[in-house]
């Protein structure tokens, strides 16, 4: 079905040295049943959890590849193994940075969303981190509740420094764009701790959330295609607030939202900072610059024009050897196939993007 | 090309599929009442394993706020990114005549000789049960 990337040696149980291959900054795990959360959350929480997601704008077609089911059995994407089989021996993927999908942004009630957080991040040490991650291939984020941002720094500090923990990640679908001060602590805590911080789309207008549109679109289609609207708006409040002055250390990550829409943003943006600094005049450089020092985006679900030279137009417009990182999204309905989502790109970009780029960010072969 | 039994009629019933390896292809056929159609396993996107998908209808082209369903049990639907084929033709539902894929020729006869060079043993079907007498 699938042809590997690269050769990969077979790894040796015990090895955590680094590994070869490609790495996927955007895979999600699935627990086994509610229960593997619900028993790891606190007494009244455990009772309250039934494991919700977004009540509507579900996917019409299906939500995850219909072959990600288990061989024996469970929902899909809840078997590291056949993860295994299917994505990281499949591609030949040398690291999956995973990333748990708790909807815990949803809830008005900041003490619940902190406490599904928690119960997710217990649950991927102890699992997916743990036993079974006996050749190292698995790295994990920390979940975090924006509902409270102090409760989030307790939850970033409870699992930093853990080995096999690489980043924290919170949801696109917010109440405030993400350079305000609100969310400062949050910033201060991952850039005190090295540890860069995912965004991932999936909550835009569910619960508390705002939707990134004129009020609701109709369907699930809008909605889904209109999620890279909150991803910009949030990169243009994060870059004229002056986020990466005050966090020079701050590394942004935006996953799951395409990438096509960020070559035209940055020139907009550069051209109005021309006339309109003076406004905040902490923003010293041109915003692009600060993008391309602070900020990476996941490849999926990569925009593929019928003509592929102009993908390799965009993806030099977009400085893509500095600015993206590959992700598959498995094992969810848009999966974009490491051999077959991008066209061939030139040695060094694609080195960049597969592989270079992520384990520098992550610092994967240290 | 040549004819490779896959299965007795009573094994494929309407509605039902079967995912074959022929010579090193893998080919999905499909029972859409009564009649034979195979499809390449492999979908033109990106290679997803096409025959897994689901067979249901489709919805089609119709005015705004019209729903026009039908073709039930005839739309293959990728088991990855959901783009719809008609299994009937292999060729796809949002653009028939770019993007389709590969078609078999499937038939009802009798059992081909085996090309293999091997003793012969006689085998008779008796009360469904396939009996070898060797």
């Amino acid at each position: 079905m699938t042809e590997p990337l690269t050769q990969v040696e077979p790894h040796v149980e015990g090895d955590l040295g680094p590994r070869p291959g490609i790495v996927d900054v955007d895979v999600h795990p699935v627990p086994r049943s509610v229960d593997e959360i619900r028993e790891r959350m606190p007494m009244p929480f455990r009772d309250l959890y039934k494991g919700e997601r977004r009540s509507f704008f579900n996917n019409p077609v299906h939500g995850s590849r219909l072959d990600s089911v288990p061989p024996d059995g469970g929902p899909k994407g809840s078997d590291p193994d056949f993860m295994r089989e299917q994505l990281i021996d499949g591609y030949g993927v040398a690291y999956a940075i995973l990333i748990s999908r708790t909807f815990c942004n949803i809830h008005p009630d900041p003490d619940y969303a902190a406490a599904i957080a928690a119960a997710f991040n217990e649950w991927l040490v102890e699992t997916w981190l743990g036993e079974a991650n006996y050749d190292g291939a698995f790295k994990g984020s920390i979940t975090i509740a924006q509902q409270d941002p102090a409760r989030a720094v307790e939850e970033i500090e409870r699992w930093a420094g853990h080995e096999h923990i690489v980043q924290v990640t919170m949801d696109s679908g917010a109440r405030l764009p993400f350079g305000q001060r609100y969310y400062y602590p949050i910033y201060e805590a991952c850039e005190r701790h090295g540890l860069p911080l995912s965004v991932h789309p999936g909550t835009e207008g569910m619960g508390i959330n705002h939707q990134p549109t004129p009020g609701y679109p109709t369907h699930y289609i809008e909605w889904h295609c209109a999620m890279t609207l909150s991803f910009q708006s949030h990169l243009i409040s994060i870059l004229t607030e002056g986020v990466f002055e005050r966090f020079p250390g701050l590394k942004y990550v935006f996953v799951e939202g395409g990438v096509a829409w960020l070559a035209p943003l940055l020139w907009r943006l550069d051209s109005y900072w021309k006339a309109l600094r003076s406004e905040v005049p902490w923003v010293r450089r041109p915003p692009s610059e600060y993008v391309r020092d602070h900020v990476k985006l996941g490849t999926q679900p990569l925009e593929r024009p019928d003509d592929d030279g102009q993908l390799l137009q965009m993806l030099e417009m977009l400085d893509a050897k500095r600015t993206l990182m590959f992700s598959s999204d498995y094992p969810h309905w848009d999966f974009d196939s490491p051999a077959r989502a991008f066209p061939r790109l030139p040695d060094e970009t694609r080195d960049a993007i597969f592989s270079t780029n992520a384990r520098e960010l992550y610092q994967l072969d240290r | 090309m040549r004819a490779h039994p896959i299965g007795r009629v009573s094994e494929l019933p309407p509605g039902s599929r079967k995912i074959v390896e022929i010579g090193g292809r893998s080919i999905g056929v499909f029972n859409v009442d009564g009649e034979f159609f195979a499809l390449r396993n492999s979908c033109p996107h990106q290679g997803a394993p096409l025959c897994q998908g689901s067979i249901g209808g489709t919805a089609a082209p119709s005015a705004p706020g019209e729903y026009v369903w039908g073709r039930e049990g005839e739309i293959l639907r990728c088991p990855w990114h959901g783009w719809e084929f008609d299994i009937t033709t292999g060729k796809s539902v949002f653009n028939p005549h770019r993007m389709r894929v590969k078609s078999f020729t499937v038939t009802v006869g009798e059992e081909p000789p085996s090309d293999q060079q091997v003793e012969m043993y006689a085998v008779s079907v008796e009360d469904e049960v396939v009996l070898l007498h060797a």
